[in-house]
């Protein structure tokens, strides 16, 4: 009755479970043309007893479909799959702003703080030209003050250079207004305590600002008695004074905020 | 029915997927000094920043190094000139400036270090290649020192005008970092 049976039916057992590990283990990274081999190894082992010419062997490990133990062949197997990590290895990702513990008010964009420092520059860019321009009068009405009072002794009445030195004060006196104007209305950007030249600039508007109110009050005092033929007194005898300590604060001013100068290898 | 060994297989790949991901070394910026140099001709001015945070990662041979400084912390001791500093760089608008760059872990603890820099700055980009550094290793700080070549066309920045006149292209900005290993 055995013998009836071919030799590839007794060993069937054996072939199944090796066939089965191969299957198993190379099912998911083995080409169609392999599968179909060790498909068709399987169903000859199984149930065709004729002999058939031999199948192109796939290049399949030995040691799996060999070496091992049937029984124990299939679980192993799927263990000793080859892992996804070790044909993809993936790189770390290299550090990112938010590895760095900065805050999200240091690194949030503010384009409305960025609105803000626009106009801010916008109007002191203007602010500071016009206080450069605002020198020109300012120095003109300097130096035509020296024609401006009276000559009592020779009997002068210096009325035209007094109307010039009138003429370009008051137009000292606008552009001083224009000038001041842009820097008050510049909006607010920070509410730090000013550093710097910036500190001094500010701190002398407290000189040269009443000193343009008091200066143009005091030279209209003055006119009017100059034009009366009286010798300037009084109050309005403090024009000069005040007029040149304006002129002074409002000369530091400019500097402070240019301060330090540098020029070539100097520095001042 | 096969799902047992499909999460077998899963719980096998995730820790060896972990595994190759991992970082080999970090490197932590200990303390910095940033000083951005700014010219005209009658005004030389430094802007100094000792708030940049830095953090390094190495792998496979390889250490990336991002280091990023907010652009509002640098003080050029005038207020008001840190304020047009931060308006001219739309400082507000992009906040931080941001270099990267990559070195050979070898070449760590060499006494000079070759760097390519992207620098980020101002909404920009710019790429310096071979920045010099100078590095003295004592014990485990690392103290760095160079001068990075930058300008204001790298950035796209209009050069600011002090008195009509504007300000030079180059901002070479110096670097003087203390980093170690975390």
């Amino acid at each position: 009755m055995r013998q009836l049976f071919p030799a590839c039916v007794i060993v069937n057992p054996f072939v199944i479970a090796a066939a089965s590990t191969v299957f198993v283990l190379f099912q998911a990274s083995l080409p169609a043309a392999g599968q179909a081999v060790v498909h068709a190894e399987v169903a000859s082992a199984e149930s065709n007893p004729v002999p058939l010419p031999d199948a192109p062997t796939p290049a399949i490990p030995d040691q799996t479909s060999t070496s091992n133990p049937p029984q124990a062949a299939q679980p192993s197997s799927r263990q000793s799959l080859p892992k996804p990590v070790d044909q993809n290895p993936q790189e770390p990702a290299p550090p990112s702003l938010s590895d760095l513990g900065l805050s999200s008010s240091q690194t949030k964009p503010d384009p409305d703080l960025q609105a803000r420092l626009d106009r801010h520059t916008r109007m002191l860019r203007i602010h500071q030209r016009l206080g450069l321009i605002t020198l020109a009068p300012l120095a003109g009405a300097c130096i035509t003050s020296a024609f401006a009072p009276p000559d009592l002794k020779k009997g002068k009445d210096n009325a035209t250079g007094r109307d010039i030195h009138v003429g370009l004060g008051a137009a000292s006196v606008t552009m001083y207004a224009f000038t001041a104007s842009y820097a008050i209305r510049a909006p607010k950007v920070s509410e730090a305590p000013s550093r710097g030249g910036i500190k001094l600039h500010k701190y002398l508007i407290y000189i040269h600002g009443p000193g343009m109110i008091l200066t143009p009050i005091l030279g209209a005092m003055a006119y009017d008695q100059a034009n009366n033929g009286e010798k300037v007194h009084g109050i309005a005898s403090a024009h000069a004074a005040v007029a040149w300590t304006t002129v002074a604060a409002y000369g530091t001013a400019i500097v402070a905020v240019t301060w330090p100068i540098h020029v070539g290898s100097l520095k001042f | 029915m096969h799902r047992t060994p499909f999460l077998a297989l899963l719980l096998l790949a995730v820790p060896a997927l972990a595994q190759t991901t991992q970082v080999d070394q970090s490197w932590a910026l200990d303390q910095s000094t940033l000083t951005y140099h700014m010219s005209h001709p009658i005004h030389e001015v430094d802007g100094i920043s000792h708030a940049a945070r830095g953090k390094g990662v190495c792998h496979d041979g390889q250490c990336d190094f991002l280091v990023a400084v907010p652009v509002k912390s640098f003080d050029s001791g005038d207020s008001n000139r840190d304020l047009h500093m931060l308006q001219t760089t739309r400082g507000a608008e992009f906040p931080i400036v941001s270099v990267r760059f990559r070195l050979p872990r070898a070449s760590l603890s060499a006494a000079s270090l070759d760097c390519d820099l992207e620098v980020q700055f101002a909404g920009n980009t710019a790429h310096y290649s071979h920045v010099s550094f100078q590095q003295k290793v004592e014990g485990t700080s690392h103290h760095i020192t160079g001068t990075i070549p930058s300008t204001l066309t790298d950035f796209k920045i209009p050069a600011p005008s002090f008195v009509t006149v504007p300000i030079k292209n180059e901002i070479p900005v110096r670097v003087d970092m203390t980093w170690h290993p975390s």
